[in-house]
């Protein structure tokens, strides 16, 4: 993928830090103006900079551009598109490359939540894996509209997931299979929300969930699982690699309708127990 | 989009996925036939567990759930087999095909 020029800056760009970037802005001590400050800290990866620039009412916009400009060229931000692993295949997953397994001590805990899991799946439809959390308030600050990838092959089922989420709010992709989750993935503007249907033609969603954790940019990206197995198994297996919720099928609005505004942070209530 | 607006779309989309439900148990039966014929199996009985799988999933998402409950059965009885690694007995391939059967018979009357 050829790289952009991120000294030019239009306002549908999005920007992100770099790790210079996240240094700065991490470290004790900082040269920056305290604008170029607050514009590193509302630079989240996903945000136009006509959205950032709408959120900093001291700074007109076309100063918040030349600001960005700027601190491109000190490399502390880049186009998100940019910094975007370009690796994201799948190729590994068939070969006889062995998977990096999960420690014991993450195997232990795991085996443990998988229990209460399978109880809150059985016994709701939905188990939302509250320690994983969002952090971010919902809705987002900026404005935009969110945007969810749904992973599922049977067109019907798929069509009424992007239906629901549609009606929800969000900017729906709605994929099938292997390369039309890269795709996806791929975008500019990273999901908010992944649902994740487990079997499908040529991938396990699994494996998917798997190399979005990761993956720099995509591993806090929230994901359901969307399964009709409610196994112990199948919830341990999703644990292990990262799940944040599971729900079961068939799929009830008003269980999609809890379990995504839980794992989104958007009930009051479901924070508790959050970490970090 | 208004409520009203997606209800009758979701309403819409349940009654394709019913005119649909014939030609998705035709697939089933066809996969089922050729797993037994020999030729392509275990393939073809991946494949079929797989069809099973999407269509016990879909069936009581759309309100059809005597057949999902039947495709989820017919499901469970393959999944044994594969993790055996061994071909459907002869007891589960009578099971299997009363299962399929079952599912053709409750499409036709949904």
């Amino acid at each position: 993928m050829a790289l952009k020029n991120p000294f030019i800056v239009f306002e549908h760009d999005i920007y992100a830090l770099t790790s210079t970037g996240e240094r700065e802005l991490r470290g004790g001590e900082t040269f920056l103006a305290p604008a170029d400050i607050e514009l590193l800290v509302r630079t989240d990866g996903g945000s136009t900079v006509a959205q950032v620039a709408a959120g900093m009412q001291s700074v007109p916009a076309p100063a918040v551009r030349e600001a960005y400009a700027r601190l491109a060229r000190a490399g502390l931000v880049d186009l998100a598109s940019n910094l975007r692993d370009d690796s994201l295949d799948f190729t590994d997953f068939f070969s006889d490359k062995p998977r990096p397994a999960p420690s014991e001590q993450e195997l232990a805990r795991v085996r443990a939540e998988a229990a209460s899991g399978v109880s809150s799946l059985q016994a709701e439809g939905f188990y939302v894996r509250i320690a994983r959390c969002s952090s971010k308030p919902w809705p987002r600050e900026d404005g935009r509209t969110p945007a969810a990838i749904v992973v599922e092959d049977d067109p019907h089922l798929g069509e009424f997931l992007k239906t629901y989420l549609a009606f929800d709010g969000f900017d729906v992709r709605l994929v099938a299979n292997r390369d039309q989750i890269i795709e996806a993935l791929r975008e500019p503007q990273l999901p908010d929300l992944v649902l994740l249907d487990v079997m499908l033609p040529d991938i396990d969603g699994f494996d998917v969930l798997l190399k979005m954790r990761q993956h720099a940019a995509l591993k806090t990206v929230p994901v359901i699982m969307v399964t009709s197995k409610a196994t112990r198994e199948a919830v341990l297996t999703g644990l292990a690699r990262g799940a944040d919720g599971y729900l079961t099928k068939p799929v009830e609005p008003d269980t999609l309708k809890k379990a995504i505004r839980a794992v989104l942070g958007a009930d009051a209530g479901s924070t508790k127990g959050c970490v970090g | 989009m208004r409520a009203e607006d997606f209800r009758r779309h979701l309403d819409a989309l349940g009654a394709d996925y019913r005119a649909c439900l014939p030609a998705k148990v035709a697939a089933i039966r066809s996969l089922w036939r050729h797993s037994m014929s020999g030729v392509g199996a275990p393939e073809g009985l991946t494949e079929l567990k797989r069809e099973l799988h999407t269509l016990a999933g879909s069936a009581r998402t759309f309100g059809v759930a005597d057949v999902g409950e039947l495709a989820r059965a017919a499901e469970s009885l393959l999944d044994a087999c594969c993790e055996r690694g061994t071909p459907p007995d002869a007891g589960s391939v009578t099971e299997l095909a009363r299962l399929i059967d079952a599912i053709q018979r409750s499409v036709a009357g949904a």
